[in-house]
């Protein structure tokens, strides 16, 4: 009986394309939306959490206050502690950032400057066009190397090597630094650009560059296995505890990840319900067509009556037809729609993450219009009276 | 004495319209036997159409009792007269009333769709019941490519398939030639030669003296 009423319905449509491709569209647009909608959503937060992972998933900075920086809590054996109290953490890295005036000949620009251990470069993966990340003698003996960020070297030796040539740091006042590296350029995110920035060691920053005995920063890297973000809520309350809540501000790209992720999904969730009314909308041009479908058909339902259709029969075979417009729109709707989320993150080059859970939504919405509008229609027609629907012309 | 297949208990079937009553039957007693090939007469407005509409159980009456094929149809629901129609009475329309977008085949299915009966089933009955009406080369042509006499058929083979009670013809030679009308009528006689209960409704004296019997009707009331 149902593949009977499919048949039929396949043959209503056959027999008035132009109405039936009209009043399709109208679901196919409904749920063409809601599928590009979020999977365009999914693909924008996925792209986003990948460009904010550039700056390491696993990675948490701490900025003390500047009120703290003296007080002598934070200082460079607090990573130590850190490390022990917290669990969770593999380095903490403390570091100081300022800025200088960088001078090679008459090319001079002006760089962040970022005092830093020699496991910074291992710790953040760094990479290098020449020489290397200068050693823990460099630190400890307070020598005057730098490693230069890509823009700083493009600037300043626009043709020929850095490797092993003095640049002058200004600051107060000028001191010469020999160049021991040159990173490769590197993404940039928020407030981390390493390809403007010069790092010299730690201690030579602070005895030699601004003399400070305070820590500007700690660089976290979280152990592998475990959650980041975890972690981060973890050394949030360890902070909280020994320099309450305005003693420092946290930073961790995962956290920010998340959030941006819980923007983007609010945002998309909100749209595809604005793009459902817009399927509700489509429902009701299903519902119109099959209004008018039975009014066409009034003959053949009298015919059907006769011949011992039943009301529940009749009424089956209308929300059949109004199920198999629905269906086919939605099928047409989801290729649609992921027909333009791949236009769509293809020109804003992110890349394609199908929502397979929209495909489902908007099938099952589709649907529910389908029974939901095409309920009364087929009332109607299984309340015919059968003679006059047979004397109907 | 054979037993009836459609029995009339006074039946009136009245119409409310607006101040008016129409009494379309007033007061109908009829036995018909099991077998019996009948005519129904009457000009037009004379109530026969209304007849047979509750005869088909197309309609229900105001009061009065209506028994087909033993089976008391009072108080009966759509869905219950809906079987009643599929099992016990075979229609047969002045205008053929085919369904135009399926083959001579799919029209004489239909009944037996809604017999719940099974694919293969169907089709060989379906076709059967062609081969009865002389149509075994037309299984797959479309009512519009049938001439009018073969229209006739294919309803007459769809009003058969599920082997009815009753076979109720409402002018069935109205929209035929006399000689493709003469051709039907040669089928209902020999159908009725079979066994079969044959009540035809019309308004044609000549149509209706071919039956054995008739029951002539005026005004809502049996005319004797």
């Amino acid at each position: 009986m149902l593949i009977e009423n499919i048949k039929l319905a396949f043959n209503a449509m056959r027999g008035s394309k132009m109405r039936t491709a009209l009043s399709l569209l109208g679901i196919v647009i409904g749920v063409a939306s809601v599928v590009a909608i979020l999977t365009i959503g999914q693909s924008a937060s996925q792209s986003i959490t990948e460009s904010i992972a550039v700056g390491g998933l696993d990675m948490i900075t701490i900025y003390p206050s500047y009120g703290q920086r003296t007080t002598g809590t934070f200082t460079e054996e607090f990573s130590d502690m850190l490390i022990r109290d917290v669990e969770g953490l593999q380095t903490v890295l403390p570091q100081n950032n300022s800025s200088a005036r960088v001078r090679y000949g008459k090319e001079s620009m002006n760089a962040s400057v970022a005092g830093v251990l020699s496991d910074y470069g291992s710790v953040l993966n760094l990479a290098y066009t020449e020489g290397s990340f200068f050693s823990d003698m460099d630190n400890i003996n307070r020598r005057q190397v730098v490693v230069l960020g890509s823009t700083v070297a493009e600037t300043l030796f626009p043709e020929q090597e850095a490797l092993g040539q003095y640049v002058s740091l200004f600051r107060n006042q000028a001191k010469s630094y020999l160049v021991v590296g040159v990173l490769e350029a590197k993404d940039a995110t928020f407030n981390l650009s390493y390809d403007n920035t010069v790092f010299i060691p730690y201690n030579t920053y602070g005895q030699r560059f601004l003399r400070t005995s305070g820590v500007g920063a700690y660089v976290v890297k979280v152990q592998e296995g475990y959650d980041t973000i975890e972690v981060s809520d973890r050394v949030t309350e360890y902070l909280d505890d020994i320099v309450g809540t305005d003693g420092y501000s946290l930073f961790s790209p995962a956290t920010l990840a998340e959030m941006a992720n819980q923007i983007t999904g609010t945002f998309s969730a909100f749209l595809a319900a604005i793009a459902a009314i817009s399927l509700l909308v489509g429902g009701i041009g299903i519902m119109n067509i099959m209004l008018v479908s039975v009014a066409e058909r009034t003959k053949e339902i009298g015919i059907r009556k006769a011949l011992g259709a039943s009301p529940s029969v009749i009424r089956g075979q209308f929300i059949v037809e109004a199920l198999t417009l629905t269906i086919l729109g939605g099928l047409l709707g989801v290729a649609l729609g992921s027909l333009l989320s791949y236009a769509v993150t293809n020109l804003m080059d992110w890349s394609l993450h199908l929502s397979y859970a929209s495909f489902i939504l908007a099938m099952g919405f589709s649907m529910f219009v389908g029974v939901f509008f095409g309920w009364y229609p087929a009332m109607k027609a299984s309340r015919l009276d059968p003679i006059d629907a047979l004397n109907y012309e | 004495m054979a037993e009836s297949v459609i029995r009339l208990q006074d039946v009136r079937r009245y119409y409310v319209m607006g101040e008016f009553v129409v009494k379309a039957l007033d007061g109908v007693s009829v036995d018909i036997k099991r077998g019996e090939f009948s005519s129904i007469m009457g000009p037009s407005g004379s109530g026969k159409s209304t007849m047979m509409n509750l005869i088909g159980c197309l309609d229900t009456p105001t009061s009065g009792l209506i028994d087909i094929d033993g089976e008391n149809t009072a108080g009966l629901n759509e869905t219950e007269l809906a079987y009643i129609r599929n099992r016990k009475v075979g229609f047969v329309f002045q205008q053929f009333n085919l369904l135009g977008k399926l083959t001579a085949l799919d029209n004489v299915i239909v009944p037996l769709l809604y017999a719940g009966m099974s694919v293969r089933e169907r089709k060989q009955k379906a076709a059967d019941a062609l081969e009865r009406v002389g149509l075994s080369d037309r299984l797959y042509h479309r009512p519009n490519e049938l001439s009018g006499g073969q229209k006739q058929r294919v309803a007459i083979a769809r009003a058969l398939v599920n082997n009815p009670s009753i076979l109720l013809a409402d002018e069935p030679t109205g929209a035929l030639d006399t000689k493709t009308g003469n051709q039907i009528m040669e089928l209902f006689e020999e159908l009725n030669s079979e066994g079969r209960t044959v009540v035809i409704v019309t308004h044609d004296r000549e149509l209706g003296m071919r039956c054995h019997r008739q029951i002539r009707i005026r005004d809502g009331r049996l005319e004797e």
